[in-house]
């Protein structure tokens, strides 16, 4: 795959699948503060090999490599501490399940979109509205703002990181009391 | 470099794109995109969801609003569960007031039981447990025939909350706490409140022992040992009650002994191999990723033998 086919490859089949990411590298990695690294350099990883091949299966592929990078991890710690690693069920378990993300309705999409907006802070949520549902270029919200062109690019960065990030944290929150609710159903078969 | 720190000057990036970009700021940002692929990740990444914003212009004034259904048709679902929850709270209440004194509460291995007594106070049962309880207007008394069981205490002071467990009498002062029986070996552990236990063996009368919150008591023939826990001691003796096994530098051998608490299949340990220590959390019933573990961070052999799973050097 060439470099523009493997960038909307990954946007499009990747990027979806980004909460399920979250979760499973969650479900198996103690220390919290490394899942955005880990993420980062399994996209990383994944991007690199669909340039040499594209895979087949895009979900047991991202998990595959998730996998080794916290395997490898492990292995180049000196000492061998359990303590990194939440659960080990990921040592031979391959989630093929459907993927309930994908399947999001583009209304719900939108409901997340403007929770996720209306949770930003007023500033920030003041630029995003006039540039995405006003239009407005940068120049003219910064006019229409009375502040530097400057101070609405920084709210611009600001807005993408925190937008990205409800956007996933959110889907990754109603498939996580989905999950809750299963674990409640097998306790209560095993009475 | 940090993923955050790649986060943001992705951020910057898209940010400049966005208000539009002069011709050698494209070519530094292709140059810092060909960098590295972390870059190139993050950036994709931010650039989708800053493209999926547009959608937001779906909300522009005059555009149809977002349906409100959801929340009427929540209502509606909350209306329904108080109804079903008075209906049941009253279908207890008669049970309750028609059931005999006594009751037996079992658990199977790998089982775990709620149960709520006549008195308010609630109990959990852990994996292979059997236990009676007795709660009458003058008394309350529990009595732990093997396994664990937390206990959740509704103060009465009329009414002592009692426990036994082989030869040790536990009895609570207004307490969260949880007992462990292993024939006669007995571990208390107090999460909250204060317990007061004592051996009913003893040839000699032999003072109380009082065990107050973030204390564990463990009795071995006639030894009782009351040891500080400290809060994550506390929540591992207690981490049962989620369904995981939370190990702090314990032996394989004691490790497998917990394991073959909640499992069927035997976990055996056997030679050197019983004298490892490990640290970690695991889910009580999942022995195959235990072991899975075992064989790829340690080396150990792992195979099976009937329904055993024996794990050696």
């Amino acid at each position: 795959m060439g470099g523009h086919q493997v960038d909307s490859w990954f946007m499009q089949e990747v990027l979806p699948l980004e909460s399920a990411l979250t979760r499973f590298l969650q479900r198996h990695w103690r220390q919290s503060a490394d899942i955005a690294d880990l993420r980062q350099e399994t996209y990383a990883r994944a991007y690199e090999a669909a340039l040499r091949e594209r895979p087949e299966r895009i979900k047991p592929f991202l998990f595959q490599i998730a996998r080794n990078l916290m395997i490898d991890r492990v292995r180049r710690q000196s000492v061998v501490s359990l303590e990194t690693m939440a659960d080990f069920d990921w040592l031979n378990v391959c989630d093929d399940g459907p993927s309930l993300e994908r399947s999001i309705a583009a209304r719900q999409q939108l409901r997340l979109l403007q929770q996720a907006l209306d949770e930003l802070p007023p500033r920030c949520r003041q630029v995003v509205v006039m540039r995405k549902i006003e239009g407005l270029s940068q120049k003219e919200v910064a006019a229409r703002m009375g502040i530097a062109v400057e101070t609405v690019e920084n709210q611009v960065a600001k807005g993408m990181r925190l937008l990205a990030q409800a956007m996933h944290g959110r889907r990754a929150m109603v498939t996580s009391q989905a999950r809750r609710f299963n674990i409640f159903r097998k306790l209560r078969d095993v009475r | 470099m940090s993923a955050d720190h790649t986060e943001q000057s992705a951020a910057d990036w898209l940010a400049r794109e966005d208000r539009g970009l002069a011709p050698d700021e494209q070519a530094a940002m292709q140059a810092w995109l060909a960098e590295s692929t972390l870059n190139r990740v993050a950036y994709l990444r931010l650039k989708d969801a800053w493209n999926r914003a547009d959608r937001l212009a779906a909300l522009k004034p005059g555009m149809k609003p977002m349906p409100e259904q959801a929340s009427r048709h929540g209502w509606r679902l909350l209306a329904a569960a108080l109804v079903v929850m008075a209906a049941g709270s009253a279908a207890a209440y008669y049970m309750l007031g028609r059931q005999s004194p006594v009751q037996t509460y079992v658990t199977e291995r790998g089982g775990t039981r709620q149960v709520q007594l006549a008195d308010g106070s609630r109990m959990q049962l852990n994996t292979d447990t059997r236990l009676r309880a007795e709660v009458t207007g003058t008394s309350r008394t529990v009595t732990l025939v093997s396994g664990e069981a937390y206990f959740d205490v509704v103060h009465d002071e009329s009414r002592p909350f009692v426990v036994y467990a082989g030869n040790r009498r536990i009895t609570d002062i207004g307490t969260r706490f949880s007992v462990y029986r292993n024939g006669d070996d007995v571990r208390v552990t107090v999460e909250e409140g204060r317990v007061r236990v004592d051996d009913l063996d003893a040839r000699q009368p032999r003072p109380s022992v009082l065990v107050t919150g973030g204390y564990a008591m463990i009795a071995h023939r006639t030894e009782m040992l009351v040891a500080a826990r400290s809060p994550q001691g506390i929540s591992s003796d207690l981490s049962w009650r989620n369904g995981l096994l939370v190990f702090n530098q314990q032996s394989l051998a004691e490790v497998a002994e917990q394991f073959n608490r909640y499992n069927r299949r035997r976990l055996v340990v056997e030679g050197r191999a019983r004298k490892i220590r490990i640290g970690g959390s695991f889910k009580a019933d999942n022995i195959d990723g235990f072991t899975a573990l075992l064989h790829q961070g340690f080396g150990l052999t792992v195979s099976k033998r009937g329904n055993d799973i024996v794990v050696s050097r």
